[in-house]
């Protein structure tokens, strides 16, 4: 799972989005928001990190149990892979 | 070959036909100011056009690609950014109503008009440009003013922002900027260079510390106006 080219994460006005520039504006023209903690594991995801390694970055960073992590994860994938954001 | 002076640019354009000429007849300028750029849209940006907007006509379209050079100028040059909403000016300051197509700001701003009668002018009823202009905010009219054609080559200080959706009952509230950005970033032109894209937010942040922003939910009648007018101008 590796989040596509051309896709950056900035934070504005203490929202996080997503949006596509240069050619992936072709194939993508939205705009995602995520909240911090889905911003927090695009920042891991982005600089390669595997499912189980979202789950233990979860787990190191935030005080939650590891099926809530392990759900929370599965959402975020989700919604990158709903959006055509990772292959 | 002529010119035209739109949110204080100036600039050259060669057209191929007679639409934007007669669109931007109020904004022809004859001063001494040096041109900023010079647009001579192609047959091939016309046609780019086409493929995103097939059903429009070619002169429209001409005009669209007049419309994108000065807001890739604006954004690079001029701190400036198009907006899609109704800018209304009122005792000099002005107010921007947004929401996506077919909400009813244009509704609303005649609604203004209504109830303020010459007091309010309109500015733009559609794409005004916003631009930063020694630290303070101002909007623009420009000559892409909306199906009512509404709006005048003026400028006018920035004071509030406000989103508005359909409602029975009229209610409207401060809103944080957090919640005014996605509407912006939703009507405006995002550029699809990175840089260029965080210099709109730069912008766009400043904008939303120098302006109140506000939520507003309304129905069609003369209450609704005095409910946002009288909240907005109080600040």
């Amino acid at each position: 799972m590796k989040i596509k080219e051309g896709f950056i994460l900035r934070e504005v006005a203490g929202n996080f989005i997503v949006v596509a520039v240069g050619e992936a504006v072709k194939t993508y023209n939205g705009l995602i928001t995520l909240n911090e903690t889905s911003a927090f594991l695009w920042n891991k995801l982005i600089k390669g990190a595997t499912e189980d390694e979202l789950v233990d970055a979860l787990l190191s960073e935030y005080e939650v149990e590891k099926d809530v992590a392990i759900k929370g994860v599965k959402s975020f994938i989700n919604r990158l892979v709903e959006a055509k954001v990772v292959i | 070959m002529p010119r035209y002076k739109i949110a204080d640019i100036v600039f050259s354009v060669e057209l191929n036909y007679n639409y934007t000429k007669i669109l931007c007849k109020e904004y022809e300028y004859f001063g001494q100011e040096q041109d900023a750029f010079t647009c001579k849209p192609t047959m091939q940006d016309i046609l780019a056009e086409k493929q995103k907007m097939p059903d429009y006509p070619e002169p429209f379209l001409e005009g669209l690609v007049v419309f994108r050079k000065l807001c890739d100028y604006a954004l690079e040059n001029a701190d400036g950014i198009i907006f899609h909403c109704s800018a209304i000016m009122v005792d000099n300051e002005a107010y921007l109503f947004t929401a996506p197509s077919g909400t009813g700001k244009s509704t609303h701003a005649r609604l203004w008009r209504e109830l303020l009668g010459d007091k309010a002018v309109m500015i733009n009823d559609d794409k005004p440009i916003i631009r930063k202009v020694d630290g303070e905010f101002y909007v623009y009219g420009t000559p892409w003013q909306g199906k009512h054609e509404l709006g005048t080559n003026q400028r006018a200080k920035i004071k509030a922002i406000c989103k508005i959706h359909q409602a029975k009952e009229n209610q409207i509230k401060p809103i944080g900027s957090g919640e005014m950005i996605l509407t912006i970033l939703n009507q405006t032109v995002r550029p699809t260079d990175e840089k260029k894209f965080d210099k709109l937010l730069v912008l766009l942040d400043g904008l939303l510390k120098s302006v109140k922003t506000y939520s507003l939910g309304c129905n069609i009648s003369k209450e609704a106006a005095e409910l946002s007018f009288n909240t907005m101008k109080r600040g």
